[in-house]
Protein backbone atom coordinates (compact mmCIF):
# COMPACT_ATOMS: atom_id res chain seq x y z
CA UNK A 1 0.00 0.00 0.00
CA UNK A 2 1.34 3.40 -0.94
CA UNK A 3 1.51 5.91 1.87
CA UNK A 4 0.29 9.34 0.72
CA UNK A 5 2.87 12.08 1.18
CA UNK A 6 2.30 14.23 4.24
CA UNK A 7 1.38 17.85 3.71
CA UNK A 8 3.80 20.43 5.06
CA UNK A 9 1.10 22.28 6.98
CA UNK A 10 0.00 19.06 8.69
CA UNK A 11 3.58 18.42 9.76
CA UNK A 12 4.65 21.81 11.02
CA UNK A 13 1.43 23.73 11.65
CA UNK A 14 0.23 26.86 9.88
CA UNK A 15 1.58 29.61 12.10
CA UNK A 16 4.89 30.18 10.33
CA UNK A 17 5.86 33.32 8.52
CA UNK A 18 5.76 33.10 4.72
CA UNK A 19 9.56 33.24 4.37
CA UNK A 20 10.21 30.41 6.80
CA UNK A 21 7.31 28.41 5.41
CA UNK A 22 8.77 28.60 1.91
CA UNK A 23 12.21 27.59 3.22
CA UNK A 24 10.71 24.53 4.93
CA UNK A 25 8.59 23.78 1.88
CA UNK A 26 11.73 23.58 -0.22
CA UNK A 27 13.27 21.04 2.15
CA UNK A 28 9.93 19.23 2.38
CA UNK A 29 9.67 18.83 -1.38
CA UNK A 30 13.26 17.66 -1.68
CA UNK A 31 12.57 15.03 1.00
CA UNK A 32 9.55 13.78 -0.92
CA UNK A 33 11.58 13.59 -4.14
CA UNK A 34 14.54 11.86 -2.54
CA UNK A 35 12.70 9.17 -0.61
CA UNK A 36 14.20 7.46 2.42
CA UNK A 37 17.94 6.79 2.57
CA UNK A 38 18.94 3.12 2.52
CA UNK A 39 19.90 1.38 5.71
CA UNK A 40 23.56 0.49 6.04
CA UNK A 41 24.61 -3.07 6.71
CA UNK A 42 27.25 -3.51 9.44
CA UNK A 43 29.93 -3.94 6.79
CA UNK A 44 29.19 -0.47 5.45
CA UNK A 45 29.13 1.30 8.78
CA UNK A 46 32.84 2.02 8.66
CA UNK A 47 35.06 3.26 5.89
CA UNK A 48 36.84 0.48 4.01
CA UNK A 49 40.50 -0.25 4.55
CA UNK A 50 42.09 0.96 1.37
CA UNK A 51 45.83 0.95 1.89
CA UNK A 52 46.22 -2.38 0.15
CA UNK A 53 45.14 -0.85 -3.15
CA UNK A 54 43.26 -2.63 -5.88
CA UNK A 55 41.75 -5.94 -4.92
CA UNK A 56 39.79 -8.00 -7.40
CA UNK A 57 37.30 -10.56 -6.12
CA UNK A 58 36.58 -13.95 -7.52
CA UNK A 59 33.71 -13.88 -9.96
CA UNK A 60 30.50 -14.02 -7.97
CA UNK A 61 29.55 -17.41 -9.37
CA UNK A 62 32.75 -18.98 -7.93
CA UNK A 63 32.64 -17.32 -4.57
CA UNK A 64 30.39 -19.78 -2.81
CA UNK A 65 32.36 -22.73 -4.13
CA UNK A 66 35.65 -21.23 -3.04
CA UNK A 67 34.41 -20.29 0.38
CA UNK A 68 32.71 -23.63 0.91
CA UNK A 69 35.88 -25.44 -0.17
CA UNK A 70 38.03 -23.38 2.16
CA UNK A 71 35.64 -23.97 5.04
CA UNK A 72 35.56 -27.70 4.34
CA UNK A 73 39.36 -27.87 4.21
CA UNK A 74 39.59 -25.95 7.47
CA UNK A 75 37.13 -28.25 9.21
CA UNK A 76 38.80 -31.43 7.96
CA UNK A 77 42.32 -30.29 8.75
CA UNK A 78 41.54 -29.05 12.21
CA UNK A 79 39.35 -32.02 13.00
CA UNK A 80 42.17 -34.34 11.98
CA UNK A 81 44.70 -32.31 13.88
CA UNK A 82 42.59 -32.35 16.98
CA UNK A 83 42.06 -36.09 16.82
CA UNK A 84 45.60 -37.03 15.89
CA UNK A 85 47.58 -34.50 17.78
CA UNK A 86 45.49 -33.94 20.84
CA UNK A 87 44.56 -30.52 22.06
CA UNK A 88 46.65 -30.22 25.14
CA UNK A 89 49.77 -28.93 23.46
CA UNK A 90 50.83 -25.32 23.41
CA UNK A 91 52.67 -25.08 20.11
CA UNK A 92 54.45 -21.79 19.56
CA UNK A 93 53.52 -19.74 16.56
CA UNK A 94 56.17 -19.62 13.85
CA UNK A 95 54.91 -16.26 12.74
CA UNK A 96 52.44 -13.72 14.01
CA UNK A 97 50.74 -11.43 11.55
CA UNK A 98 49.04 -8.24 12.64
CA UNK A 99 46.13 -6.76 10.72
CA UNK A 100 44.36 -3.47 11.30
CA UNK A 101 41.35 -1.67 9.96
CA UNK A 102 39.09 1.29 10.38
CA UNK A 103 37.28 1.99 13.59
CA UNK A 104 39.92 0.29 15.73
CA UNK A 105 39.29 -3.17 14.25
CA UNK A 106 42.33 -5.42 14.59
CA UNK A 107 43.36 -9.02 14.21
CA UNK A 108 46.30 -11.21 15.12
CA UNK A 109 46.99 -14.28 13.05
CA UNK A 110 49.28 -16.90 14.60
CA UNK A 111 50.70 -19.28 12.03
CA UNK A 112 51.87 -22.65 13.36
CA UNK A 113 54.15 -25.31 11.94
CA UNK A 114 53.14 -26.80 8.63
CA UNK A 115 51.93 -30.38 8.70
CA UNK A 116 53.10 -33.15 6.38
CA UNK A 117 50.28 -32.48 3.97
CA UNK A 118 51.27 -28.85 3.55
CA UNK A 119 48.65 -27.22 5.76
CA UNK A 120 49.58 -24.23 7.90
CA UNK A 121 47.34 -24.27 10.97
CA UNK A 122 46.48 -20.79 12.14
CA UNK A 123 44.67 -19.12 14.98
CA UNK A 124 42.94 -15.83 14.25
CA UNK A 125 42.08 -13.46 17.07
CA UNK A 126 39.92 -10.63 15.85
CA UNK A 127 38.25 -7.69 17.54
CA UNK A 128 36.34 -4.63 16.44
CA UNK A 129 34.49 -6.20 13.53
CA UNK A 130 30.73 -5.84 13.64
CA UNK A 131 28.75 -9.04 14.22
CA UNK A 132 26.89 -9.85 11.01
CA UNK A 133 23.33 -11.04 10.54
CA UNK A 134 22.76 -14.80 10.69
CA UNK A 135 24.23 -16.52 7.63
CA UNK A 136 26.64 -13.69 6.82
CA UNK A 137 30.35 -14.22 7.40
CA UNK A 138 33.80 -12.75 7.08
CA UNK A 139 36.62 -14.36 5.10
CA UNK A 140 40.37 -14.44 5.50
CA UNK A 141 42.29 -14.22 2.22
CA UNK A 142 45.89 -14.35 1.17
CA UNK A 143 46.78 -11.57 -1.25
CA UNK A 144 49.29 -11.17 -4.03
CA UNK A 145 50.12 -7.80 -5.58
CA UNK A 146 47.18 -6.24 -3.79
CA UNK A 147 44.63 -8.72 -5.12
CA UNK A 148 42.68 -11.43 -3.36
CA UNK A 149 44.53 -14.63 -4.19
CA UNK A 150 43.47 -17.60 -2.07
CA UNK A 151 40.76 -18.00 0.59
CA UNK A 152 41.77 -19.26 4.01
CA UNK A 153 38.41 -19.79 5.61
CA UNK A 154 35.25 -18.14 6.68
CA UNK A 155 34.14 -17.13 10.13
CA UNK A 156 31.63 -15.17 12.16
CA UNK A 157 32.39 -12.82 15.02
CA UNK A 158 30.72 -11.90 18.27
CA UNK A 159 30.91 -8.57 20.03
CA UNK A 160 34.33 -8.12 21.60
CA UNK A 161 37.08 -10.54 20.69
CA UNK A 162 36.64 -13.74 18.71
CA UNK A 163 39.21 -16.51 18.31
CA UNK A 164 38.85 -18.93 15.45
CA UNK A 165 41.10 -21.69 14.00
CA UNK A 166 41.80 -21.43 10.30
CA UNK A 167 44.08 -23.06 7.78
CA UNK A 168 46.18 -22.13 4.78
CA UNK A 169 47.04 -25.10 2.53
CA UNK A 170 49.31 -23.00 0.30
CA UNK A 171 52.94 -22.03 -0.21
CA UNK A 172 52.93 -18.91 1.90
CA UNK A 173 56.01 -17.57 0.13
CA UNK A 174 53.87 -17.12 -2.94
CA UNK A 175 51.82 -14.38 -1.27
CA UNK A 176 52.56 -10.96 0.13
CA UNK A 177 49.71 -10.15 2.49
CA UNK A 178 46.53 -11.09 4.31
CA UNK A 179 43.18 -9.39 4.38
CA UNK A 180 39.79 -9.94 5.95
CA UNK A 181 36.75 -9.11 3.88
CA UNK A 182 33.06 -9.57 4.28
CA UNK A 183 32.08 -12.72 2.35
CA UNK A 184 31.02 -11.82 -1.14
CA UNK A 185 32.78 -8.47 -1.20
CA UNK A 186 36.24 -7.50 -2.27
CA UNK A 187 37.15 -4.60 -0.05
CA UNK A 188 39.46 -5.39 2.84
CA UNK A 189 38.12 -4.54 6.26
CA UNK A 190 41.38 -5.56 7.90
CA UNK A 191 44.74 -5.89 6.23
CA UNK A 192 48.42 -6.33 6.89
CA UNK A 193 50.48 -3.19 6.64
CA UNK B 1 27.50 10.28 13.59
CA UNK B 2 28.74 13.80 14.20
CA UNK B 3 26.44 16.51 12.92
CA UNK B 4 28.04 19.18 10.84
CA UNK B 5 28.07 22.52 12.59
CA UNK B 6 30.09 25.67 12.47
CA UNK B 7 33.16 23.95 13.91
CA UNK B 8 32.93 20.81 11.77
CA UNK B 9 35.25 20.54 8.82
CA UNK B 10 33.66 21.00 5.43
CA UNK B 11 33.57 18.15 2.96
CA UNK B 12 36.34 19.86 1.02
CA UNK B 13 38.53 20.09 4.10
CA UNK B 14 37.98 16.41 4.81
CA UNK B 15 38.93 15.47 1.24
CA UNK B 16 42.07 17.54 1.52
CA UNK B 17 42.99 15.71 4.72
CA UNK B 18 42.25 12.38 3.05
CA UNK B 19 44.70 13.33 0.32
CA UNK B 20 47.27 13.56 3.14
CA UNK B 21 46.22 10.04 4.19
CA UNK B 22 44.23 11.02 7.26
CA UNK B 23 42.19 7.94 8.20
CA UNK B 24 40.01 9.80 10.69
CA UNK B 25 38.96 12.25 7.98
CA UNK B 26 38.16 9.31 5.73
CA UNK B 27 35.99 7.76 8.43
CA UNK B 28 34.17 11.06 9.00
CA UNK B 29 33.50 11.59 5.32
CA UNK B 30 32.29 7.99 5.10
CA UNK B 31 29.86 8.69 7.94
CA UNK B 32 28.48 11.67 6.07
CA UNK B 33 28.13 10.01 2.70
CA UNK B 34 27.73 6.24 3.13
CA UNK B 35 23.95 6.31 2.78
CA UNK B 36 24.06 8.80 -0.07
CA UNK B 37 26.54 6.64 -2.01
CA UNK B 38 24.62 3.45 -1.30
CA UNK B 39 21.41 5.17 -2.37
CA UNK B 40 23.03 6.31 -5.61
CA UNK B 41 24.38 2.81 -6.24
CA UNK B 42 20.98 1.25 -5.59
CA UNK B 43 19.37 3.64 -8.04
CA UNK B 44 21.89 2.75 -10.73
CA UNK B 45 22.38 -0.95 -10.06
CA UNK B 46 19.26 -2.16 -8.32
CA UNK B 47 20.80 -5.26 -6.79
CA UNK B 48 21.60 -4.69 -3.12
CA UNK B 49 24.74 -6.84 -2.95
CA UNK B 50 26.33 -5.28 -5.99
CA UNK B 51 25.31 -1.83 -4.81
CA UNK B 52 27.14 -2.48 -1.54
CA UNK B 53 30.22 -3.54 -3.51
CA UNK B 54 29.94 -0.37 -5.56
CA UNK B 55 29.70 1.67 -2.37
CA UNK B 56 32.96 0.19 -1.14
CA UNK B 57 34.46 0.83 -4.58
CA UNK B 58 33.35 4.44 -4.37
CA UNK B 59 35.05 5.12 -1.07
CA UNK B 60 38.17 3.32 -2.22
CA UNK B 61 38.13 5.65 -5.25
CA UNK B 62 37.74 8.66 -2.96
CA UNK B 63 40.80 7.53 -1.03
CA UNK B 64 42.82 6.98 -4.20
CA UNK B 65 41.88 10.18 -5.97
CA UNK B 66 41.53 12.64 -3.09
CA UNK B 67 44.71 14.37 -4.23
CA UNK B 68 42.98 15.38 -7.45
CA UNK B 69 40.43 17.44 -5.55
CA UNK B 70 41.04 21.16 -5.95
CA UNK B 71 39.16 23.28 -3.42
CA UNK B 72 39.56 26.30 -5.65
CA UNK B 73 37.41 24.64 -8.30
CA UNK B 74 34.42 24.02 -6.03
CA UNK B 75 33.07 22.41 -2.90
CA UNK B 76 33.41 18.77 -1.97
CA UNK B 77 29.89 17.42 -2.53
CA UNK B 78 29.84 17.61 -6.36
CA UNK B 79 33.37 16.19 -6.56
CA UNK B 80 32.34 13.27 -4.35
CA UNK B 81 29.22 12.73 -6.42
CA UNK B 82 31.30 12.52 -9.58
CA UNK B 83 33.82 10.12 -8.06
CA UNK B 84 31.05 7.89 -6.67
CA UNK B 85 29.07 7.94 -9.89
CA UNK B 86 32.12 6.94 -11.92
CA UNK B 87 32.97 4.12 -9.50
CA UNK B 88 29.41 2.84 -9.71
CA UNK B 89 29.44 2.94 -13.51
CA UNK B 90 32.80 1.13 -13.48
CA UNK B 91 31.28 -1.54 -11.25
CA UNK B 92 28.38 -1.96 -13.70
CA UNK B 93 30.77 -2.27 -16.61
CA UNK B 94 32.91 -4.85 -14.84
CA UNK B 95 30.06 -7.03 -13.62
CA UNK B 96 26.85 -6.26 -15.43
CA UNK B 97 25.05 -9.53 -14.51
CA UNK B 98 21.59 -8.29 -15.45
CA UNK B 99 19.02 -10.70 -14.08
CA UNK B 100 16.25 -9.89 -16.53
CA UNK B 101 15.68 -7.81 -19.58
CA UNK B 102 18.05 -5.38 -21.16
CA UNK B 103 21.23 -4.31 -19.43
CA UNK B 104 21.08 -0.88 -17.86
CA UNK B 105 22.49 2.11 -19.61
CA UNK B 106 26.16 2.10 -18.72
CA UNK B 107 27.40 4.95 -20.83
CA UNK B 108 27.31 7.72 -18.30
CA UNK B 109 25.01 9.77 -16.17
CA UNK B 110 25.02 12.37 -18.93
CA UNK B 111 23.52 9.83 -21.30
CA UNK B 112 20.71 9.07 -18.90
CA UNK B 113 17.50 11.06 -19.06
CA UNK B 114 18.03 14.44 -17.43
CA UNK B 115 15.22 13.70 -14.98
CA UNK B 116 17.07 10.61 -13.77
CA UNK B 117 20.28 12.53 -13.25
CA UNK B 118 18.39 15.25 -11.46
CA UNK B 119 16.62 12.74 -9.21
CA UNK B 120 19.95 11.11 -8.33
CA UNK B 121 21.49 14.46 -7.45
CA UNK B 122 18.50 15.45 -5.31
CA UNK B 123 18.62 12.15 -3.42
CA UNK B 124 22.37 12.57 -2.97
CA UNK B 125 21.95 16.02 -1.44
CA UNK B 126 19.08 15.05 0.82
CA UNK B 127 20.62 11.82 2.08
CA UNK B 128 23.87 13.59 2.79
CA UNK B 129 22.03 16.32 4.69
CA UNK B 130 20.05 13.75 6.69
CA UNK B 131 23.29 12.02 7.66
CA UNK B 132 24.55 15.07 9.51
CA UNK B 133 21.41 15.72 11.54
CA UNK B 134 21.31 14.50 15.10
CA UNK B 135 19.84 11.07 15.71
CA UNK B 136 16.71 12.65 17.17
CA UNK B 137 16.23 15.07 14.29
CA UNK B 138 16.68 12.27 11.78
CA UNK B 139 14.19 10.06 13.63
CA UNK B 140 11.59 12.81 13.63
CA UNK B 141 12.01 13.31 9.88
CA UNK B 142 11.90 9.60 9.14
CA UNK B 143 8.77 9.12 11.23
CA UNK B 144 7.08 12.10 9.63
CA UNK B 145 7.86 11.19 6.03
CA UNK B 146 8.37 7.47 5.68
CA UNK B 147 6.81 5.62 8.59
CA UNK B 148 3.28 5.82 7.25
CA UNK B 149 2.14 7.03 10.67
CA UNK B 150 -0.15 10.02 11.10
CA UNK B 151 0.94 12.89 13.33
CA UNK B 152 -1.31 11.64 16.13
CA UNK B 153 0.14 8.14 15.76
CA UNK B 154 3.66 9.56 15.89
CA UNK B 155 2.71 11.50 19.02
CA UNK B 156 1.45 8.30 20.57
CA UNK B 157 4.56 6.42 19.48
CA UNK B 158 6.87 9.06 20.94
CA UNK B 159 4.67 9.58 23.99
CA UNK B 160 4.51 13.32 23.53
CA UNK B 161 1.76 15.84 22.78
CA UNK B 162 0.99 16.34 19.11
CA UNK B 163 1.92 20.01 19.42
CA UNK B 164 5.40 18.99 20.55
CA UNK B 165 5.69 16.60 17.61
CA UNK B 166 4.88 19.44 15.23
CA UNK B 167 7.38 21.75 16.94
CA UNK B 168 10.12 19.16 16.76
CA UNK B 169 9.29 18.32 13.15
CA UNK B 170 9.51 22.01 12.34
CA UNK B 171 12.91 22.27 14.03
CA UNK B 172 14.23 19.15 12.31
CA UNK B 173 13.00 20.38 8.95
CA UNK B 174 14.60 23.77 9.57
CA UNK B 175 17.90 22.05 10.39
CA UNK B 176 17.61 20.03 7.20
CA UNK B 177 16.94 23.21 5.24
CA UNK B 178 20.05 24.75 6.84
CA UNK B 179 22.12 21.75 5.79
CA UNK B 180 20.76 21.77 2.27
CA UNK B 181 21.49 25.47 1.95
CA UNK B 182 24.95 25.14 3.46
CA UNK B 183 25.98 21.83 1.92
CA UNK B 184 28.07 23.35 -0.82
CA UNK B 185 30.60 24.84 1.52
Amino acid sequence: MTVPPPSLEALVGDDLGPGELERLRSAHELLLQAGPPPELTPALEHAPVVETGRVIPLPRRYRFTAVAAAAAVAVVVFGAGYLLGGNGGSAAALRTVEMSGAGGAAATLDVFAKDEAGNWPMALTVSGLAPLPRGKTYELWLTRDGELAEPCGTFAVAAGTTEVPLNAPYRLKDFDGWVIVRAGTKTPLLSTA
Amino acid sequence: MTPVNESSPTDGELITRIAARDQSAFEELHGRYARAVLGLALRRIGDRGRAEDATQDSFAAVWRSAATYDAARGPGAPWLYTVARNAIVDRLRRSPEPAFGDPPDLASEEAAPPEQAEASWVAWRVHRALAVLTEHERSIIELAYWSGLSQSEIAEFLRMPIGTVKTQTRKALARLADELEGELR
